[in-house]
């Protein structure tokens, strides 16, 4: 876990082109958080962590096709690798195995309290 | 509002191309602009291009950007706040040294300020006209004497046919000066009046305070200029008071003032004080024949279309040379028409001959280039100094500088830490300077020459001048000493066995450089000071000393005037004449059977020789009746020299058709100042009807009370008509004044020149004896008295200077000759001695120089210097 170093903003990205697939470019991987978190992202946030993911090797990327609202430029289409996944699921691993270290009772009081 | 278009704005994407990396351009670039569509179906246009520019800004981030080098020389921002802060710390530290640093560049960088404002002075000369390059001055060239000459007159019926004639030629405007006395109230003074076409004040830029350009079409009317305004009216607004111009005793006219012109800009060479229209020529003058082509108007302006068009109006001259060749005796035939540009004629007036401008350029032109050559000296001594000093005290910041190489420092980083901490210096230097400048040097050249350079600090090519002077500056004097420190191994800094400083040839070479300016300098002040008192007493070959004279109108005020002072026991003699010397003289063309020749013609009563003090040298002086030696003629020893007579006696020549020959030679007198030479000039026998002027012979001690009895005299006999005349030693106006100016400004050159000098000795010589504290303290506890100390620091400077002396004496010697013959037609002669008590002078404060550093140590405690670290 100690080497992966996945923030937790972009572990959201990373879960977001995993989800979208082969729809998974800037503006849509946008759109899609925006849509989830409730709040607006900047274009310069989410290729920023796009990037250095890549970097990380968590994602590969290809261009995509041009299409004319993008004034003839080409889309880039992000896919998790399986480094990627695999990251993912650890983290999964790690939260699930944390909340049910939570004894039930605790997190009871602590609602009531 | 314009309508929005539906694209994304454009600036920020070349922002974006520029800063981002290449890879993600495409794919960044088509994201924002889909992004963009999106919005501006959510949002209005305007909003969705706020946004799509506020992301573009937030796209800004480390990992998408280019690797610019820039970024990675601003991480390197700290290390710049530390050479700053420890040059600061450096300048505080030794204070000396830096007073010598920064004055010096001071002093220097005030000059070069003044030079600048003295070039933009004389550069914008004229160049306010705005019809500058097309508005030209008619000017024609002859041969006279064999060289051929150009003269800005213009024959009379010119103007008029070029505006016929030639489509291109859209104005005209002729300009005759005269004469005349001004009378308003008890206000009464001779006026030299322009008689101008009505276009006057559209082709030239004379914007009017009060009243209307156009007014001049009224033949009634006057334009005057801001000077003549206050003059006569005071401070109170003078358009409609009207003002009797007198053309001559009997014929005079009202005018009204209808204009006051601004006050003209400071450089220009051509104005006026009252303009008239053309047409009142023939009331001031009747009988004067605007067609006759023999005579010429004082200057006729043309103004054309496009600059370019003139060319087709210079071809089509020649018509106008023949019929102007063909009014004109042979003598004064011309060979051709010419224009000057009114944007370039400043430059070219003192070769134009007999043209309406006041005065050129020319003369400052030769100034720059001088001002150049001195303040380029002057920067030169003051980068000296720095250097010297620079290199003199690095020895103190060997330790800093190891210990900078030893944690990563580079050379190049050195040089860049000795020269940014050079720019610091330099721009203290600067801000001094311009305070310099602006206060101190420019007004006292302005005050000697009684003129305005107009200097603005708020000229927007003096902040590029300024800063472009420092990094020369900056880089001239820190180049050499950066690179000579960064040398230096840091081993051997740290190691503490390098040694240098007080034995670099180079600084002896600086140092010895300067000296020898200096003794350029002191020899110039010296000379021209020598100069100026040599010259005050030199003879004019007349005698201006006990002479007065004065106008007059026609022969029965001579008579008048005669009769009063004759009666007068301080007036020795009194003569008449037509011409006098310094103030008038005909130029007349003498015909011989072979040649032609020209000289200046004197028409004077026989006595003149004798109230002027005129001596001759052979011959005769013309005989005193009533119609004697009617062609008879004197003529001076240039004359003769110029014909290479050998018997000058006898001699003939025509004037005209009259045949004249010579009975006297007088010894050569000046008629003009000394700044030119002797002309060749003969006197003939003045008709009395012909007198213009009468001069009086006084005794030398009533000389001032004679001349209020010529004034008193006057007044009672001719209360409308302003007096003119004055000593005859005032004939130069300020020539005597121009004399001392020149002194003036050479001993302020040499003064500062030979401080700047002794500053750097003093800083090299402190430097040098506070490195030797230890030294000298010991040599002092075994017993070294004040004669072995002061040999010991002597013994460095002894050959150096003697070096400098022997290189600079003949050095400044064959400089100060080649400025004086250049300056001068006549100056003292020259000897070797100026160039000793120059040298002297120097060899002098050197020793001072150098005695307070001596003094300083002998009076130190020795154990204080060996308590030291």
């Amino acid at each position: 876990m100690k080497k992966t170093k996945l923030g937790e903003f972009e572990e959201l990205v990373l879960l977001t082109v995993a989800a979208l697939q082969q729809e998974a470019y800037g503006v849509e991987i946008k759109r899609e958080l925006e849509s989830r978190l409730q709040e607006k992202l900047s274009v310069g946030s989410i290729q920023s962590a796009l990037k250095r993911m890549e970097d990380k090797g968590f994602l590969t990327s290809k261009f995509g096709e041009a299409t004319a609202k993008r004034g003839g430029k080409r889309k880039r289409i992000y896919a998790t690798t399986s480094y990627g996944r695999k990251v993912l699921e650890e983290m999964k691993d790690i939260r699930t195995q944390l909340w049910s270290a939570i004894p039930k009772l605790a997190f009871e009081l602590k609602a009531i309290g | 509002m314009k309508p929005q278009t539906l694209q994304p704005p454009h600036w920020p994407l070349k922002f974006l191309r520029f800063f981002l990396k290449k890879e993600y351009l495409e794919e960044i670039e088509g994201d924002m602009e889909e992004f963009f569509y999106e919005n501006t179906e959510r949002f209005s246009v305007g909003k969705a291009k706020r946004i799509y520019t506020w992301e573009m800004i937030k796209l800004l981030r480390p990992n998408l950007i280019k690797n610019f080098e820039f970024v990675n020389k601003i991480i390197q921002y700290s290390m710049i706040k530390n050479y700053f802060k420890v040059s600061v710390r450096g300048l505080l530290k030794s204070p000396v040294n830096s007073f010598i640093n920064i004055f010096g560049l001071a002093a220097a960088i005030g000059f070069c300020i003044f030079f600048y404002a003295f070039v933009v002075y004389t550069f914008k000369r004229d160049q306010f006209h705005e019809n500058k390059d097309v508005v030209f001055l008619t000017t024609f060239t002859a041969s006279r004497e064999g060289a051929l000459r150009q003269y800005g007159l213009s024959p009379r019926p010119l103007g008029e046919l070029l505006k016929q004639d030639f489509p291109q030629v859209t104005k005209v405007c002729r300009v005759e000066d005269r004469n005349v006395i001004v009378k308003h109230g008890d206000n009464i003074f001779n006026e030299r009046i322009r008689f101008v076409d009505p276009t006057f004040l559209d082709m030239f830029t004379f914007p009017l305070k009060w009243g209307v350009s156009t007014s001049l079409t009224d033949l009634n009317s006057v334009v005057i200029s801001e000077p003549m305004a206050e003059k006569y009216f005071g401070d109170e607004n003078p358009i409609g008071q009207s003002i009797l111009v007198k053309f001559t005793s009997e014929n005079g006219k009202e005018f009204k003032i209808t204009g006051v012109a601004k006050k003209f800009p400071s450089s220009r060479s051509f104005d006026f004080h009252f303009l008239v229209n053309f047409d009142n020529l023939r009331t001031a003058q009747p009988g004067f024949d605007f067609h006759d082509w023999s005579a010429f108007h004082q200057a006729t302006f043309i103004q054309v279309a496009q600059p370019s068009d003139i060319t087709m109006v210079e071809v089509g001259m020649s018509k106008y040379k023949r019929l102007q060749n063909e009014a004109v005796e042979k003598d004064w035939a011309i060979a051709s028409f010419q224009f000057e540009p009114l944007a370039t004629t400043h430059i070219k007036t003192d070769e134009i001959r007999e043209d309406v401008f006041r005065e050129g350029t020319h003369s400052n032109l030769t100034s720059i280039k001088f001002l150049s050559g001195i303040c380029t000296l002057m920067l030169l001594l003051a980068c000296f100094n720095y250097i010297n000093i620079a290199i003199s005290t690095s020895v103190k910041r060997l330790k800093e500088l190891g210990v900078r190489k030893t944690i990563g420092a580079t050379r190049r980083l050195v040089i860049v830490q000795f020269l940014s901490e050079n720019i610091v210096v330099t721009f203290f230097a600067m801000l001094f300077g311009i305070l310099l400048g602006w206060l101190v040097v420019i007004p006292w050249f302005e005050g000697l020459w009684h003129f305005s350079m107009e200097f603005s600090l708020n000229d927007p090519r003096l902040w590029m001048y300024l800063p472009v002077i420092m990094l020369i500056t900056a880089i001239a004097s820190g180049i050499y000493p950066a690179i000579y420190i960064s040398r230096f191994q840091t081993v051997t800094i740290l190691k503490g066995s390098v040694r240098f400083g007080q034995k670099n040839p180079i600084t002896k070479i600086f140092l010895g450089f300067q000296l020898v300016l200096a003794c350029m300098f002191i020899t110039s002040a010296i000379v021209f000071t020598m100069n100026g008192d040599y010259l005050a007493n030199r003879s004019w070959g007349y005698s201006n000393r006990d002479v007065l004279y004065t106008a007059v109108a026609d022969e029965s005020a001579f008579q008048q005037l005669n009769d009063v002072m004759q009666r007068n026991p301080k007036v020795l003699s009194i003569s008449g004449s037509a011409q006098h010397i310094g103030k008038t003289h005909q130029t007349t063309v003498l015909h011989f059977p072979d040649k032609d020749f020209e000289a200046d013609r004197l028409a004077v009563s026989p006595s003149y020789f004798k109230t002027m003090g005129i001596e001759l040298a052979e011959g005769r002086e013309f005989k005193d009746f009533d119609g004697s030696d009617k062609n008879a003629v004197v003529v001076n020893e240039t004359m003769v020299k110029n014909l290479s007579w050998s018997n000058p006696l006898g001699q003939q020549f025509r004037i005209d058709s009259i045949t004249y020959e010579v009975v006297g030679v007088a010894k050569d007198f000046h008629s003009y100042s000394f700044f030119s030479l002797l002309k060749p000039a003969f006197f003939t026998v003045a008709d009395k009807k012909d007198f213009k002027f009468i001069a009086l012979k006084v005794n030398r001690e009533h000389e001032q009370s004679a001349f209020e009895d010529l004034k008193k005299s006057w007044v009672t006999l001719y209360p409308e008509i302003p007096f003119n005349g004055g000593y005859q030693e005032d004939v130069w106006g300020n020539y005597y004044e121009q004399m001392g100016i020149h002194g003036h400004v050479w001993r302020v050159f040499a003064t500062v020149a030979v401080i700047l000098a002794m500053l750097g000795l003093y800083g090299l010589v402190a430097i040098n004896v506070s490195g030797r504290v230890r030294e000298f303290s010991i040599r002092k506890i075994l017993g070294a008295d004040y004669k072995n100390i002061s040999n010991n620091i002597f013994k460095q400077y002894y050959g150096l200077v003697t070096v400098s002396l022997f290189v600079g004496g003949p050095l400044s010697f064959f400089f100060i000759k080649s400025v004086l013959d250049f300056v001068y037609d006549y100056h003292m002669p020259l000897t070797i001695w100026v160039v000793v008590i120059a040298a002297s002078l120097l060899v002098a404060v050197v020793v001072i120089t150098v005695a307070t550093q001596i003094i300083k140590v002998f009076k130190s405690n020795p154990v204080e210097g060996l308590k030291v670290e």
